[in-house]
């Protein structure tokens, strides 16, 4: 406890000595192996994807975003206010001309399949032609082949690192480093209280699954594997991963899934009804009347966590995640 | 029935009848009736509505006017099975890329027969066998469909003919393909079978050996009736566009036609 | 003669029980065979032996009816082939030429990516009602080119209508799918039996059933068809009538199929010929066709545990299969007439 609350201090205090570092423009920042150039600090910015989105609202650069896109879920409570005054290109993806109708001169991306070489809203080149600069989160391009497998394959496992270099980096290009300062050590501290819940817990013999969705109810489930934003989450809190498949998101049969007999069963929430096993009701119901996974521990005992599909992705969410998840198995008792 | 009247009613018969196919006429007007046990032939140049009368007197193309009788009852109005069992027609080709044997092929005859309480049965197989030995195709019996001479299919097509037991049989130019020997042989069998049999056939001199004649033009009938009187030389100038004489062989006192180009 | 066929129907029937055996006691996680025992004569005569209910729900809700769906899957699917290489005569035929495969597609990628999922209206649903949808467009086409029973025109129309649809499908994944909505359709496009409970087995089976007793009752009647329609008809067979509902009913059963489980190729073209490069053309022999639909169950238990822990479609290992083994049978054959 104490070597961590040491660390804790040493990092706050070294991060305030940097407090008060101003960008130097013209800035180059090294994304996802394409540098790209900041004559100024961008007055108007457009989104694709949730989570680059809310990383903004938390740095307070509400105000410099011109256009949002590509939503999961409804926006964080603590941010409605400032996201009505942003207008919304589209629930999903955007087309090019939209994004670029809004005169952006950052663009903010969530997926590289959104904007990489297969990009479906268009190529970094495409937008480097127009003079602009596209940011990838690099937690979805850093140690990940996005043209592999369906989701995109990591390499390597998810390092959370990713998502401070994220804040830092934005914090960096819009000039409010003291903020990105801040809402790091924020972040940070949130993982290091989920910890602390747990410690002097014994959690060897406890085993969770991540169970997304399904193409159709019955069918094989998407469950989260190893190396992914969801297993992270399992590793910081020592509870182990009952799939492991290396892929981010695999399909593994119930009937693998029921032998593996987890302590606890987390299941997503989300606003999208695109199949039916979207609405996590269906999938509580599925778990409690299916005649295998109803006589799952976690399904008998209803230690069921449902927690929201944004804090699967890599982004500000993930931490307020782990901390629900902690204090579910800190408790025993999963809390709504 | 008496005697008189099974006499008088004709096995197969039509009144007026025409067709049309694709748009054209194809026969006109048509007026037969086959007398029970006989054999008449059906010649006439090519296109000139053979095999669409045959088809349509089986049953198989629907007329377009007129009417036609199988053992005196309309055949418009009778189920497919009834009419099977009375009446059998052999195509001029008809082929398959089954590896069915010659057995099977010819025991296909027998289909209208069978049924759910009356499956094939010995005495299915014997008649079978008979239809095989009528054609000279014992032999052929276990042989592959793919294996048969173009003659040999032809023989297997009219034996599973004769195995449905008709009354009356209905042959498309039958000896087209057949060598000279089963040429001969396979009409001296079907006229002295007691079934009613039609044959169109392209060999006017095979037509003098009927019973009957009926000449098709251009999808009218021009003349029935017995061959030496149907088949004069001014028939032959006017249908069929040749020349032709009789000739009386010496040998046995038969008349045969002797053709020459106009 | 008679307990010839009675020794063939026993053989094929015990080989299709140690088929659904093999069947239940196999798949993604390893199960002693004692305990697969125990599970079945629990249910089947309430033997009362203590088993984890899991186990149990795996062996008897996840896995048997998996197996008994597979079967009825194989014995449909080989049945409509049957019956439309008999009917089109051309060895080409398979249950999906009327378009019924392509027709099926569009329903279930229309339904997962306008997200009717919330209407509770399922993939299979959509499929079943696109598959015939496709069937009547290609009957309308089929007798809009021209009256009589021509096959070429049948064929033709299917093919038109099987090109249609598929590329409606094509378009509208391209159009509007994520990464992670394409997976999801082409896994279950290619034919994948994890999603089977109970009520499928009720639908599948019957229906299999249906189609194979209809075969039956028509059996000489396909046969008749050997030399051609015209053939047939003066065989004695109702052509017209005959055609349209074996045709439907091949229809019916192979869009009840592909929305159970999605489009298993292959079985259909290949498991006929095969049959009657071993046994000749007698539609009586079809039994064995049916009993080989456990051919299909010997599939499934392979895409489950090829790659542990991952699920190949059926439709992938049917084709990597089926296409070796037919290879085999023809080469075998040669020289023989």
């Amino acid at each position: 406890m104490l070597p961590r609350f040491a660390t804790l201090l040493a990092g706050l205090s070294f991060s305030g000595l940097a407090q008060a570092a101003a960008t130097q423009y013209p800035l180059t920042v090294d994304n996802c192996g394409k540098p790209q150039t900041f004559a100024q600090a961008p007055q108007r910015a457009v989104t694709i994807g949730q989570a680059g989105t809310e990383m903004l609202y938390a740095l307070g650069l509400g105000d410099k975003l011109a256009a949002s896109s590509l939503w999961f879920n409804n926006v964080l409570p603590e941010y409605q206010a400032v996201n009505a005054t942003v207008p919304r290109l589209a629930d999903n993806e955007p087309s090019f001309e939209a994004v670029v109708g809004q005169r952006p001169q950052l663009v903010a991306v969530q997926f590289e399949w959104m904007v990489g070489p297969q990009g479906v809203v268009g190529t970094r080149e495409q937008f480097a032609e127009l003079n602009i600069p596209t940011y990838l989160l690099p937690s979805d391009c850093e140690g990940k082949d996005n043209l592999i497998g369906a989701d995109g394959t990591r390499l390597q496992a998810f390092q959370v690192d990713s998502i401070y270099k994220s804040v830092s980096q934005l914090a960096e290009i819009f000039d409010v480093q003291a903020r990105g300062v801040a809402l790091n050590a924020e972040l940070k501290g949130r993982l290091d209280s989920a910890r602390a819940q747990l410690a002097g817990k014994d959690l060897s013999g406890t085993s969770a699954l991540f169970w997304f969705s399904s193409a159709d109810l019955v069918i094989d489930p998407y469950v989260a594997g190893r190396q992914g934003v969801a297993d992270f989450m399992l590793r910081t809190l020592g509870v182990r991963n009952v799939v492991e498949s290396s892929e981010e998101w695999p399909t593994v049969g119930w009937e693998t899934l029921a032998r593996a007999n987890p302590t606890w069963l987390i299941i997503a929430r989300m606003d999208r009804r695109r199949y039916p096993a979207d609405d996590y009701q269906k999938k509580l119901e599925f778990l409690r009347s299916d005649p295998v996974t109803r006589n799952m521990d976690a399904v008998k005992h209803d230690r069921i966590i449902i927690l929201d599909a944004d804090a699967m992705q890599a982004g500000i969410r993930l931490f307020r995640g782990v901390q629900t998840l902690a204090a579910a198995f800190a408790s025993g008792k999963a809390s709504q | 029935m008496t005697v008189m009247a099974a006499l008088q009613l004709a096995p197969l018969s039509c009144q007026g009848l025409g067709l049309q196919l694709a748009g054209k006429r194809v026969l006109h007007d048509i007026h037969l009736n086959l007398v029970a046990g006989e054999t008449l032939a059906i010649v006439g140049p090519n296109g000139s509505g053979k095999s669409s009368l045959l088809k349509v007197l089986a049953g198989l193309r629907p007329p377009a006017c007129g009417s036609v009788q199988l053992m005196g009852e309309p055949l418009a109005g009778m189920p497919r099975r009834r009419v099977a069992q009375c009446l059998a027609l052999v195509e001029q080709q008809a082929d398959t890329l089954d590896a069915i044997n010659v057995f099977d092929a010819v025991a296909l005859g027998r289909t209208p027969w069978l049924s759910a309480i009356a499956p094939f049965s010995r005495a299915d197989r014997a008649i079978v066998e008979q239809a095989l030995a009528d054609l000279d195709a014992l032999h052929l019996r276990a042989r592959l469909w793919g294996a048969l001479s173009g003659g040999e299919r032809q023989r297997v097509h009219i034996a599973r003919a004769l195995a449905q037991r008709p009354q009356v049989l209905l042959l498309d130019e039958p000896t087209n393909h057949l060598d000279i020997q089963h040429q001969l042989s396979l009409l001296q069998q079907v006229q002295a079978l007691q079934v009613t049999t039609l044959v169109a056939l392209h060999d006017l001199n095979q037509a003098l050996t009927c019973d009957r004649v009926a000449v098709l033009d251009k999808g009218r009938l021009v003349a029935l009736g017995s061959p030496f009187e149907v088949l004069t030389p001014e028939c032959l100038l006017h249908t069929f566009g040749v020349h032709g004489h009789y000739l009386t062989d010496p040998w046995d006192g038969t008349r045969i036609l002797r053709f020459r180009a106009p | 003669m008679i307990s010839r066929l009675s020794t063939c129907i026993g053989l094929a029937v015990a080989a299709l029980l140690a088929a659904l055996l093999a069947g239940t006691a196999i798949g993604e996680t390893g199960l002693a065979p004692r305990v697969v025992g125990q599970v079945l004569a629990n249910q089947l005569w309430q033997a009362g032996y203590p088993v984890d209910p899991i186990d149990a729900g795996i062996i008897w809700n996840y896995r048997l009816t998996r197996t008994l769906v597979a079967a009825a899957c194989g014995t449909g699917l080989a049945t409509c082939g049957v019956i439309l290489q008999a009917l089109l005569r051309n060895p080409l035929a398979e249950p999906y030429l009327l378009g019924l495969s392509a027709g099926a597609s569009t329903g279930a990628v229309l339904v997962g990516l306008l997200g009717l999922g919330s209407l509770a209206l399922s993939m299979s649903a959509g499929a079943f009602i696109g598959a015939l949808a496709a069937f009547a467009l290609v009957l309308v086409l089929a007798r809009a080119a021209g009256p009589g029973s021509n096959n070429a025109q049948v064929i033709l129309a299917g093919i038109a209508g099987s090109q249609l649809f598929n590329a409606l499908t094509a378009f509208l994944i391209t159009k509007s799918a994520t990464a992670e909505q394409a997976r999801g359709i082409l896994f279950w496009l290619l034919g994948n039996l994890s999603g089977v409970r109970w009520p499928a087995v009720w639908l599948a089976v019957p229906v299999a059933l249906f189609g194979l007793l209809m075969c039956l009752w028509h059996r000489r009647a396909l046969d008749a068809f050997t030399f051609g329609a015209d053939s047939a008809a003066s065989l004695g067979i109702p052509v017209r009538r005959t055609q349209l509902l074996l045709i439907s009913c091949a229809a019916l059963v192979t869009a009840v199929m592909v929305s159970i489980v999605g489009a298993i190729g292959f079985v259909g073209l290949v498991i006929p010929h095969a049959l009657r490069l071993l046994l000749g053309p007698g539609h009586s022999r079809l039994l064995p066709a049916s009993a080989l639909g456990g051919a299909l169950i010997a599939a499934d238990i392979l895409s489950r545990t090829l790659i542990s822990g991952q699920v190949i479609p059926v439709g992938v290992v049917t084709a990597l299969l089926g296409a070796p083994v037919f290879a085999l049978i023809l080469v075998s054959r040669r020289g023989r007439p």
